[in-house]
Protein backbone atom coordinates (compact mmCIF):
# COMPACT_ATOMS: atom_id res chain seq x y z
CA UNK A 1 0.00 0.00 0.00
CA UNK A 2 1.11 3.92 -0.60
CA UNK A 3 -0.19 7.16 -0.92
CA UNK A 4 0.48 9.15 -4.65
CA UNK A 5 -0.46 11.90 -6.58
CA UNK A 6 -3.55 9.97 -7.59
CA UNK A 7 -5.03 9.36 -4.45
CA UNK A 8 -4.61 12.42 -3.00
CA UNK A 9 -6.40 13.90 -6.22
CA UNK A 10 -9.29 11.66 -5.82
CA UNK A 11 -9.77 13.22 -2.34
CA UNK A 12 -9.46 16.66 -3.55
CA UNK A 13 -11.76 16.12 -6.84
CA UNK A 14 -13.83 14.46 -4.20
CA UNK A 15 -13.62 17.32 -1.81
CA UNK A 16 -14.41 19.87 -5.01
CA UNK A 17 -17.28 18.15 -5.87
CA UNK A 18 -18.98 17.94 -1.95
CA UNK A 19 -18.52 21.50 -2.27
CA UNK A 20 -20.18 21.96 -5.52
CA UNK A 21 -23.14 20.37 -4.11
CA UNK A 22 -23.36 22.49 -1.04
CA UNK A 23 -23.34 25.55 -3.31
CA UNK A 24 -26.14 24.31 -6.07
CA UNK A 25 -28.40 22.06 -4.43
CA UNK A 26 -28.42 23.87 -0.99
CA UNK A 27 -30.65 27.37 -0.36
CA UNK A 28 -29.40 27.80 3.06
CA UNK A 29 -26.65 30.91 2.72
CA UNK A 30 -24.44 29.15 5.76
CA UNK A 31 -24.42 25.88 3.65
CA UNK A 32 -23.32 27.73 0.61
CA UNK A 33 -20.64 29.47 1.87
CA UNK A 34 -19.25 26.32 3.68
CA UNK A 35 -19.29 24.65 -0.59
CA UNK A 36 -17.77 27.51 -1.40
CA UNK A 37 -14.55 26.96 1.52
CA UNK A 38 -14.64 23.57 0.92
CA UNK A 39 -14.35 24.05 -3.30
CA UNK A 40 -11.18 26.85 -2.58
CA UNK A 41 -10.01 23.88 0.37
CA UNK A 42 -9.78 21.14 -3.00
CA UNK A 43 -7.80 23.80 -4.52
CA UNK A 44 -5.03 24.47 -1.94
CA UNK A 45 -4.99 20.35 -1.66
CA UNK A 46 -4.51 19.71 -4.94
CA UNK A 47 -1.46 22.56 -5.49
CA UNK A 48 0.14 20.90 -2.23
CA UNK A 49 -0.45 17.44 -4.15
CA UNK A 50 1.44 18.69 -7.21
CA UNK A 51 4.50 20.01 -5.09
CA UNK A 52 4.42 16.95 -3.12
CA UNK A 53 4.34 14.37 -5.48
CA UNK A 54 4.24 16.01 -9.17
CA UNK A 55 6.20 17.49 -11.26
CA UNK A 56 5.83 20.69 -8.69
CA UNK A 57 8.39 18.79 -6.60
CA UNK A 58 11.34 20.48 -8.96
CA UNK A 59 10.80 23.74 -6.66
CA UNK A 60 8.40 22.16 -3.90
CA UNK A 61 7.50 25.33 -2.72
CA UNK A 62 5.51 26.96 -4.80
CA UNK A 63 2.79 24.89 -4.65
CA UNK A 64 2.66 25.23 -0.87
CA UNK A 65 2.86 28.94 -1.20
CA UNK A 66 -0.49 28.66 -3.94
CA UNK A 67 -1.98 26.76 -1.71
CA UNK A 68 -1.59 29.45 1.37
CA UNK A 69 -2.69 32.37 -1.04
CA UNK A 70 -5.74 30.15 -1.65
CA UNK A 71 -6.25 29.66 1.61
CA UNK A 72 -6.49 33.74 2.14
CA UNK A 73 -8.58 34.45 -0.68
CA UNK A 74 -11.03 31.96 0.49
CA UNK A 75 -11.15 33.39 4.38
CA UNK A 76 -11.35 37.24 2.70
CA UNK A 77 -14.50 35.83 0.67
CA UNK A 78 -15.71 34.06 3.72
CA UNK A 79 -15.89 37.43 5.42
CA UNK A 80 -17.31 39.54 2.47
CA UNK A 81 -20.11 36.54 2.41
CA UNK A 82 -21.08 36.54 5.96
CA UNK A 83 -20.85 40.09 5.72
CA UNK A 84 -23.22 40.58 3.02
CA UNK A 85 -24.96 37.87 4.49
CA UNK A 86 -25.84 39.57 7.98
CA UNK A 87 -26.78 42.50 5.48
CA UNK A 88 -29.48 40.32 3.40
CA UNK A 89 -30.72 38.77 6.69
CA UNK A 90 -31.78 42.28 8.11
CA UNK A 91 -34.11 43.00 5.13
CA UNK A 92 -35.80 40.05 4.91
CA UNK A 93 -35.42 37.83 8.40
CA UNK A 94 -34.33 34.73 6.35
CA UNK A 95 -31.09 32.88 5.31
CA UNK A 96 -33.05 30.93 2.63
CA UNK A 97 -32.13 32.72 -1.12
CA UNK A 98 -35.61 31.21 -2.27
CA UNK A 99 -37.15 33.94 0.03
CA UNK A 100 -34.94 36.56 -1.61
CA UNK A 101 -35.81 35.60 -5.02
CA UNK A 102 -39.57 35.40 -4.16
CA UNK A 103 -38.88 39.19 -2.24
CA UNK A 104 -37.10 40.91 -5.53
CA UNK A 105 -40.56 39.23 -7.69
CA UNK B 1 11.80 24.66 -33.09
CA UNK B 2 11.94 21.09 -31.82
CA UNK B 3 15.18 21.39 -30.51
CA UNK B 4 14.51 24.50 -28.39
CA UNK B 5 11.28 22.63 -26.88
CA UNK B 6 13.60 20.07 -25.94
CA UNK B 7 16.21 22.22 -24.74
CA UNK B 8 13.45 23.19 -22.41
CA UNK B 9 12.12 20.05 -21.25
CA UNK B 10 14.95 18.38 -20.20
CA UNK B 11 15.91 20.31 -17.54
CA UNK B 12 12.32 20.32 -15.86
CA UNK B 13 12.46 16.49 -16.33
CA UNK B 14 15.78 15.80 -14.96
CA UNK B 15 14.89 16.68 -11.51
CA UNK B 16 14.81 14.20 -8.88
CA UNK B 17 11.03 13.42 -8.59
CA UNK B 18 9.54 12.49 -5.06
CA UNK B 19 8.10 8.82 -4.97
CA UNK B 20 4.81 8.30 -3.44
CA UNK B 21 4.78 7.41 0.42
CA UNK B 22 5.46 3.92 1.66
CA UNK B 23 6.11 3.99 5.01
CA UNK B 24 3.17 2.20 6.01
CA UNK B 25 2.17 4.02 9.35
CA UNK B 26 2.59 7.45 7.06
CA UNK B 27 0.35 5.96 4.49
CA UNK B 28 -2.35 4.65 6.99
CA UNK B 29 -2.81 7.85 8.67
CA UNK B 30 -2.99 9.66 5.33
CA UNK B 31 -5.95 6.90 4.11
CA UNK B 32 -7.41 8.18 7.14
CA UNK B 33 -7.45 11.71 7.43
CA UNK B 34 -8.90 11.49 3.07
CA UNK B 35 -11.83 9.78 4.65
CA UNK B 36 -12.16 11.83 7.42
CA UNK B 37 -11.93 14.83 5.01
CA UNK B 38 -14.15 13.55 2.65
CA UNK B 39 -16.51 12.45 5.39
CA UNK B 40 -17.20 15.43 7.42
CA UNK B 41 -16.96 17.66 4.08
CA UNK B 42 -19.70 15.38 3.05
CA UNK B 43 -21.40 16.03 6.73
CA UNK B 44 -21.27 19.41 6.72
CA UNK B 45 -22.87 19.97 3.64
CA UNK B 46 -25.73 17.25 4.40
CA UNK B 47 -26.23 18.40 7.98
CA UNK B 48 -29.62 20.12 8.58
CA UNK B 49 -28.36 21.14 12.18
CA UNK B 50 -26.34 24.14 10.99
CA UNK B 51 -24.72 24.38 14.12
CA UNK B 52 -23.08 20.98 13.70
CA UNK B 53 -22.62 21.04 10.25
CA UNK B 54 -20.08 24.19 11.36
CA UNK B 55 -18.57 21.92 13.45
CA UNK B 56 -18.17 19.09 10.65
CA UNK B 57 -16.55 21.92 8.26
CA UNK B 58 -14.13 22.55 11.03
CA UNK B 59 -13.26 18.97 11.59
CA UNK B 60 -12.20 18.78 7.94
CA UNK B 61 -10.47 22.23 7.75
CA UNK B 62 -8.54 20.87 10.71
CA UNK B 63 -7.82 16.95 8.82
CA UNK B 64 -6.54 19.15 6.14
CA UNK B 65 -4.07 20.98 8.44
CA UNK B 66 -2.83 17.68 9.28
CA UNK B 67 -2.57 15.75 5.64
CA UNK B 68 -0.72 19.60 5.26
CA UNK B 69 1.40 18.40 8.13
CA UNK B 70 2.48 15.25 6.19
CA UNK B 71 2.72 16.66 2.79
CA UNK B 72 3.47 20.16 3.10
CA UNK B 73 5.77 22.82 4.89
CA UNK B 74 5.15 23.17 8.67
CA UNK B 75 4.23 27.00 8.26
CA UNK B 76 1.05 25.85 6.03
CA UNK B 77 -0.37 23.48 8.65
CA UNK B 78 0.11 26.07 11.56
CA UNK B 79 -1.84 28.14 9.35
CA UNK B 80 -4.66 26.58 8.54
CA UNK B 81 -5.00 25.12 11.56
CA UNK B 82 -4.88 28.47 13.34
CA UNK B 83 -5.79 30.37 11.03
CA UNK B 84 -7.92 29.53 8.32
CA UNK B 85 -9.80 27.42 10.32
CA UNK B 86 -10.71 29.21 13.45
CA UNK B 87 -11.16 32.36 11.54
CA UNK B 88 -13.91 30.46 9.32
CA UNK B 89 -15.54 28.69 12.56
CA UNK B 90 -16.02 32.10 14.19
CA UNK B 91 -17.08 34.08 10.94
CA UNK B 92 -20.07 31.16 10.45
CA UNK B 93 -20.95 30.54 13.78
CA UNK B 94 -20.88 34.64 14.27
CA UNK B 95 -23.60 34.96 11.21
CA UNK B 96 -25.37 31.98 12.69
CA UNK B 97 -25.37 33.70 15.97
CA UNK B 98 -26.55 37.22 14.46
CA UNK B 99 -29.59 35.08 12.35
CA UNK B 100 -32.18 33.55 13.83
CA UNK B 101 -30.46 29.83 13.39
CA UNK B 102 -28.33 29.71 16.82
CA UNK B 103 -30.52 30.31 20.39
CA UNK B 104 -29.34 32.70 22.44
CA UNK B 105 -27.58 31.58 25.35
CA UNK B 106 -29.35 30.05 28.57
CA UNK B 107 -29.87 31.99 31.50
CA UNK B 108 -28.89 29.50 33.66
CA UNK B 109 -25.27 29.05 34.14
CA UNK B 110 -24.93 25.75 34.97
CA UNK B 111 -26.56 24.30 31.23
CA UNK B 112 -25.55 20.80 29.55
CA UNK B 113 -23.72 23.76 26.65
CA UNK B 114 -21.28 24.93 29.86
CA UNK B 115 -20.68 21.12 30.86
CA UNK B 116 -19.56 20.17 27.36
CA UNK B 117 -17.78 23.40 26.89
CA UNK B 118 -15.72 22.64 30.48
CA UNK B 119 -14.86 19.14 29.17
CA UNK B 120 -14.24 20.64 25.72
CA UNK B 121 -11.35 22.56 27.07
CA UNK B 122 -10.31 20.61 29.74
CA UNK B 123 -9.36 17.92 27.48
CA UNK B 124 -7.75 20.50 24.93
CA UNK B 125 -5.83 22.01 28.04
CA UNK B 126 -4.65 18.40 28.65
CA UNK B 127 -3.50 17.46 25.36
CA UNK B 128 -1.29 20.68 25.28
CA UNK B 129 0.10 20.08 28.61
CA UNK B 130 1.18 16.50 27.61
CA UNK B 131 2.33 17.62 24.16
CA UNK B 132 4.56 20.63 25.94
CA UNK B 133 6.06 18.22 28.70
CA UNK B 134 6.50 15.60 25.98
CA UNK B 135 8.51 17.76 23.24
CA UNK B 136 12.09 18.08 23.42
CA UNK B 137 12.52 22.09 23.09
CA UNK B 138 14.07 24.15 21.00
CA UNK B 139 11.91 22.09 18.00
CA UNK B 140 14.14 20.87 15.13
CA UNK B 141 11.39 20.19 12.36
CA UNK B 142 12.97 18.03 9.70
CA UNK B 143 11.85 16.40 6.38
CA UNK B 144 9.82 19.15 4.39
CA UNK B 145 12.41 22.57 4.23
CA UNK B 146 10.54 25.19 6.23
CA UNK B 147 12.73 27.42 6.07
CA UNK B 148 13.22 27.27 2.25
CA UNK B 149 9.27 27.61 2.26
CA UNK B 150 9.43 30.86 4.82
CA UNK B 151 12.12 32.37 2.53
CA UNK B 152 10.76 32.15 -0.97
CA UNK B 153 7.29 33.90 0.86
CA UNK B 154 9.67 36.82 1.65
CA UNK B 155 11.81 36.81 -1.48
CA UNK B 156 9.87 35.47 -4.48
CA UNK B 157 6.54 36.27 -3.54
CA UNK B 158 6.99 39.48 -1.23
CA UNK B 159 4.35 41.18 -3.69
CA UNK B 160 1.83 38.49 -3.59
CA UNK B 161 2.29 38.73 0.07
CA UNK B 162 1.97 42.51 0.04
CA UNK B 163 -1.30 41.92 -1.80
CA UNK B 164 -2.74 39.36 0.44
CA UNK B 165 -2.11 42.14 3.57
CA UNK B 166 -4.17 44.73 1.64
CA UNK B 167 -6.67 42.56 0.42
CA UNK B 168 -7.11 40.89 4.12
CA UNK B 169 -7.44 44.16 5.71
CA UNK B 170 -9.79 45.43 3.41
CA UNK B 171 -11.77 42.10 3.84
CA UNK B 172 -12.22 43.25 7.75
CA UNK B 173 -12.82 46.89 6.98
CA UNK B 174 -15.48 46.37 4.59
CA UNK B 175 -17.09 43.42 6.54
CA UNK B 176 -17.37 45.39 9.77
CA UNK B 177 -18.83 48.38 7.90
CA UNK B 178 -21.02 46.57 5.75
CA UNK B 179 -22.49 44.70 9.00
CA UNK B 180 -22.62 47.99 11.21
CA UNK B 181 -26.27 49.09 11.42
CA UNK B 182 -25.43 53.09 12.30
CA UNK B 183 -23.66 53.29 9.15
CA UNK B 184 -26.05 51.21 6.99
CA UNK B 185 -28.97 53.41 8.29
CA UNK B 186 -27.03 56.33 6.93
CA UNK B 187 -25.91 55.51 4.05
CA UNK B 188 -29.98 54.38 2.91
CA UNK B 189 -30.66 57.56 3.70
Amino acid sequence: MKAGLSLVLVASAALLAIGALGLIVKRNVIVMLIGSQLMLTAAGLAFVAFSRFGLGAVNANNGSAVALFAGVAAVTALAIGVAMAAVVYREHDTLLVDEYESVAD
Amino acid sequence: MSTEIQSLAVPLLKGSLPSAITDQPAVLAIYLLLILIVGSALLSVLLRNLVFAIAAFSATMAAVALLYLMLAPFLLFALQLLVFTTVSAALLLGLLRRTSGMEPAPESPFSPELGAGVVVGAALLALVGVLVSATNWPVRISGIASEGFSGSLLNDYVVAVAVVVVLLASAAVGAALLTNQRLARRLRR
